[in-house]
């Protein structure tokens, strides 16, 4: 590598750029249009019926019990059954857990949850296969279970896992100053305690996968999943393959919101298992009922929260406790736990603080990732006991919040301090504004009647990037194609967010100064190097800088050339419009197609990658202290509510969001992303619930009762605010966008419901039946 | 037990044997290769399956291939005439109204019938009608916007050919 082509020295250079040819543009996506006349597909689009075999899944109905025995016999006599498989049946290891090497791929021995998958069928048709799946026969031996996580913390003779001696699976925690100090500073104090519930992620496209056997012990996986890399890894683990005789596909996806990160990798592993062992092309599909059966939800917490502030309104110390029902299985549990812990105290200097989080096993459907990972629900709680401590100091919210956000040099929970891209007290202040926040606040407190409105504001703030200083890197390869073309291989996956189809080439086009029709991204595949996962709104943001550091490659590389072949220095070159020339005299120019022949017979290379590893700190799991992220991104949300008092029934009228997100590329994908997470916010605020039986069993796996948001439902969004407040090692600056709008809903729409109601709202969902109840409990105090 | 089909679908004549229990959505899916009209739910709650039968929407999860016999189905593989796509799909693509897709050919379906119906619709009215399709994207946002924004494009073309007469 030639000094010249440094990542650190290229990332400068660029993140310097002013002006800008495509970046910052609403720059249109490269799907839209096969996506609008029906012609994208998708992993169900590859399926051919007939040429297959189909996959149907046997789900465990008991929460609890030993396995004692399989009988198939019954399956196998149904007309074009290729077999029943089950867990002795795997090659490999029967273990996916991502956290802790809790989790069978189908259960072994035992079942933890109803819904838990104890055996595959396959059958050419796929009718006989939903026929024989019916037919096998699982003999239980029930066990004792357990369903409530405060009851799962204290009992040992119900053990999920009886290998870990407690339904403790995880333990995490932060610690800085001293909080009896800090509490004896308080002059008011409040202490609440918060409950969030589960939530799905209903992405409109289920899990599925087709695994293709190929000459030579190699398979071909076509697969939902948001890391092309770790499916591969996961799928070489059960089929007892190496990962190099396993390529993955991931096409366009219906969607994925966190959900395809954990049960992508688990549905791939099922296909290519039955592949593996019949030689055959094998198709899965989950239905509706069993996605959501099976697939790993949105963390159900219970929230215990003690703040403290004097007077002057600054916070003086936080007491939290997180506990997190993590489930049958751990899964991503410990992450989305850790998540929570550092993310506590919200976006705000606080000097002292004790956090404690617990991730606790119980006989039920396990968590998982989903947007916000951990963060919507302390927030919520955080931001829930700032407006508690607003109302008994006689501060405004907004005032109270503006007192205390972080601003650049200060110091989070963990003692990292944050020296720049801290835009939030900005966006804040900026926000108050647009929705005329201090005359709405004050007008709606007295609100009467049956109808009431009420505002509300929610700050947030969401570490970039892997927790704790886990190794996160980037990578891609661009290729400069011999006709002046330009192709992007990576393995961040287009599930709707729109990074590769949208920001990835806007990178691309931006620093080669290429035209940006001519380039194509070819994303989600082992293909390209490995380049991370699409989750943690690292798509754009870290995702992204392996594009942004292999297109300043080929730049250096096109300017030296170009200032060759023109008789001038490199840094004179610029390139743009189709040509390459001098910044002093544009006529002395070389079309774009003539400079990459001419590098093509002159021996330049025209492929890049652009490896970048990123620079972090180290945690202290033992003191509670350390470096947590590279950057943070910010978000706050302001909304404006209308309580049915009669009926209970809350209808957001209006969301006013704000990004302190570092440079937006793409300001209409940007909005597209804030638009849908604020939806989904408030469909999991105010209607979306699962309702479970006494054996921890889902009871609503459908569309008909669980229940999101319909056109009708939705709010008014309006434009975001922006603070561009640059992140050194984004692509031109770039934090992180996709998770963002979601994480502050739950506590903008509540304080909302709050405020119009004169309550302090501490418990999700807020259906009419709770909000009713909300209500009377209210004029049950007063009277 | 099989049954012989003939329809017409986008245009052009079909025979085809299907089983009395198929569903119009795997008869489209699986033998006929039009993958456009999607699964989601499978029970009639989400609109991404949606059709034209003779002109009007119905959802192909709950449609029995059987009762297309004698009939015109129209997918969203058959809306685009000559390549040229319809304002709604325009509409869709300049709004940024697609994110994942997978909602996509239901809406379009649904805007374009509104649209035949109401060359005018105001916001409520779209959201009304649209309430029976599922997006879990776009906030229905730019969904909302594509409506309006095809429904002028329409109204200006045919006021163009009025003129003209
Ligand atoms: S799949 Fe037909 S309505 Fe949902
Ligand atoms: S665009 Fe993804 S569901 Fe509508």
């Amino acid at each position: 590598m030639s000094s010249s082509e440094d990542p650190y020295a290229l990332m400068e250079k660029w993140l310097k750029a002013k002006e800008f040819l495509v970046v910052g543009k609403g720059v249109r996506r490269a799907d839209a249009l096969e996506k609008a006349m029906g012609q994208a597909r998708f992993v169900e689009d590859f399926y051919m019926p007939g040429h297959m075999l189909f996959i149907k899944q046997v789900l465990s109905t008991e929460p609890h019990a030993r396995i004692l025995g399989i009988d198939a016999s019954k399956a196998l006599e149904v007309p074009s059954v290729e077999g029943v498989f089950t867990a002795k049946d795997i090659p490999g290891e029967n273990q996916v857990g991502y956290a802790l090497p809790d989790q069978p791929l189908i259960a072994e021995g035992k079942v933890r949850f109803a819904g838990e998958l104890v055996a595959l069928v396959a059958a050419k048709d796929f009718d006989k296969a939903i026929e024989a799946a019916e037919k096998v026969k699982i003999m239980y031996d029930p066990l004792p279970y357990v369903l409530d996580p405060l009851e799962a913390m204290e009992r040992k003779d119900i053990l999920v896992h009886g290998e870990v001696g407690s339904n403790i699976a995880f333990r995490t925690k932060v610690r800085k100053g001293d909080i009896e100090e800090g509490f004896s500073k308080s002059d008011v104090i409040v202490e609440n305690e918060y409950r969030t519930h589960h939530q799905d992620h209903v992405y409109l496209e289920t899990e599925g996968a087709l695994a293709l056997p190929e000459l030579g012990d190699r398979l071909t996986v076509i697969s939902a999943g948001q890391y092309p890399h770790l499916v591969r890894a996961i799928v070489a683990r059960v089929v007892g393959l190496p990962e190099s005789n396993i390529k993955v596909i991931i096409p366009y996806m219906g969607g994925g919101f966190g959900g395809k990160d954990d049960e992508g990798p688990l549905v791939a592993a099922k296909a290519a298992l039955i592949a593996k062992l019949t030689g055959k092309p094998s198709f899965l599909m989950y239905t509706r009922d069993e996605s959501m059966l099976m697939h790993p939800k949105r963390e159900a917490t219970i929230i215990k929260y003690k703040s403290g502030a004097s007077r002057d309104g600054k916070l003086q110390a936080i007491e939290v406790k997180i506990i997190h029902d993590t489930g049958a299985y751990s899964n991503r549990g410990p992450f989305i736990l850790w998540r929570a812990t550092v993310h506590a105290s919200g976006p705000y200097r606080v000097p002292h603080a004790k956090v404690d989080g617990y991730c606790i096993y119980t006989n039920k459907v396990y968590q998982g990732s989903y947007r916000g990972f951990g963060n919507p629900s302390v927030q919520f709680a955080a931001e829930a006991q700032m407006d508690s401590l607003a109302r008994k100091l006689g501060i405004d919210p907004v005032e109270l919040r503006l007192k205390n956000l972080l601003r650049p040099g200060d110091l989070t929970i963990t003692g990292q301090q944050l020296n720049e891209s801290v835009g939030v007290a900005d966006a804040v202040a900026k926000l108050a504004k647009v929705s005329e926040w201090s005359s709405k606040i004050k007008a709606y407190s007295s609100s009467n009647g049956r109808y009431r409105r009420g505002i509300g504001i929610g700050v947030a703030w969401h570490g970039i990037s892997t927790s704790r200083g886990v190794p996160d890197w980037s990578n891609a390869l661009v290729k400069i194609e011999k006709d002046g073309s330009v192709s992007v291989h990576t393995g961040i996956v287009e599930m709707g967010q729109g990074s590769p189809v949208s920001s990835h080439r806007q990178i691309a086009s931006e620093i080669l100064g290429a035209p940006l029709d001519v380039v194509t991204v070819d994303f989600g595949t082992t293909d390209a190097p490995d380049t991370g996962a699409t989750h943690a709104s690292r798509g754009t943001s870290i995702g992204a800088i392996g594009v942004y550091v292999a297109a300043a490659k080929l730049r250096e590389r096109l300017n030296k050339l170009a200032s060759e072949l023109l008789g001038t220095s490199p840094d004179e070159i610029e390139i743009k419009d189709g040509k390459a020339y001098l910044r002093s005299n544009p006529e002395k120019y070389i079309s774009w197609k003539e400079l990459i022949k001419e590098a093509y017979s002159r021996g330049v290379e025209m492929s890049a990658t652009g490896y970048f590893f990123l620079p972090k700190g180290k945690f202290n799991d033992e003191a509670g202290q350390g470096y947590a992220y590279p950057a943070f991104s910010y978000v706050a949300m302001v909304a404006e509510v209308e309580v049915d008092t009669y009926t209970g029934k809350v209808r957001v009228l209006r969301i006013w969001p704000a990004l302190a997100a570092g440079r937006i590329i793409n300001p209409t994908q940007v909005e597209g992303q804030v638009e849908g997470a604020a939806v989904q916010g408030m469909g999991y605020v105010l209607m979306e619930q699962f309702v479970f039986d006494n054996k921890g069993r889902i009871l609503n796996p459908n569309l008909t009762d669980y229940v999101v948001p319909t056109a009708l439902d939705a709010p008014e969004i309006m434009r975001p605010v922006y603070v561009e407040d640059i992140f050194k090692y984004g692509p031109f600056g770039a934090k992180g966008v996709g998770e963002m709008a979601l994480i502050p809903a739950p506590a903008a729409i509540a304080n909302a419901v709050s405020n119009a109601l004169g309550v302090q709202v501490t418990k999700l969902p807020l259906t009419p039946e709770n909000v009713y109840f909300l209500i009377k409990e209210k004029m049950g105090k007063k009277a | 037990m099989k049954i012989p089909i003939h329809f017409i679908l986008n245009g052009e004549e079909v025979s085809v044997e299907v089983e009395p229990n198929e569903l119009l959505l795997n008869l489209l899916r699986e033998k006929l290769g039009l993958t456009g009209p999607k699964y989601v739910c499978g029970i009639g709650e989400c609109g991404a399956c949606t059709v034209l039968l003779d002109g009007e929407p119905v959802l192909s999860c709950l449609t029995l291939a059987v009762d297309v016999d004698g009939h015109e189905v129209t997918t969203i593989e058959g809306l685009a005439k000559d390549n040229e796509l319809t304002a709604v799909q325009k509409a869709f693509i300049e709004e940024a109204a697609v994110q994942c897709g997978y909602c996509t050919p239901g809406f379009i379906i649904m805007i374009d019938k509104l649209l035949k119906e109401n060359p005018n619709p105001t916001e409520e009215e779209i959201r009304e009608y649209i309430r029976g399709n599922l997006c879990r994207c776009t906030g229905y946002v730019n969904i909302v916007k594509a409506a309006l924004k095809a429904a002028e494009e329409l109204r200006k073309n045919t006021s163009l050919i009025k003129i003209k007469k």
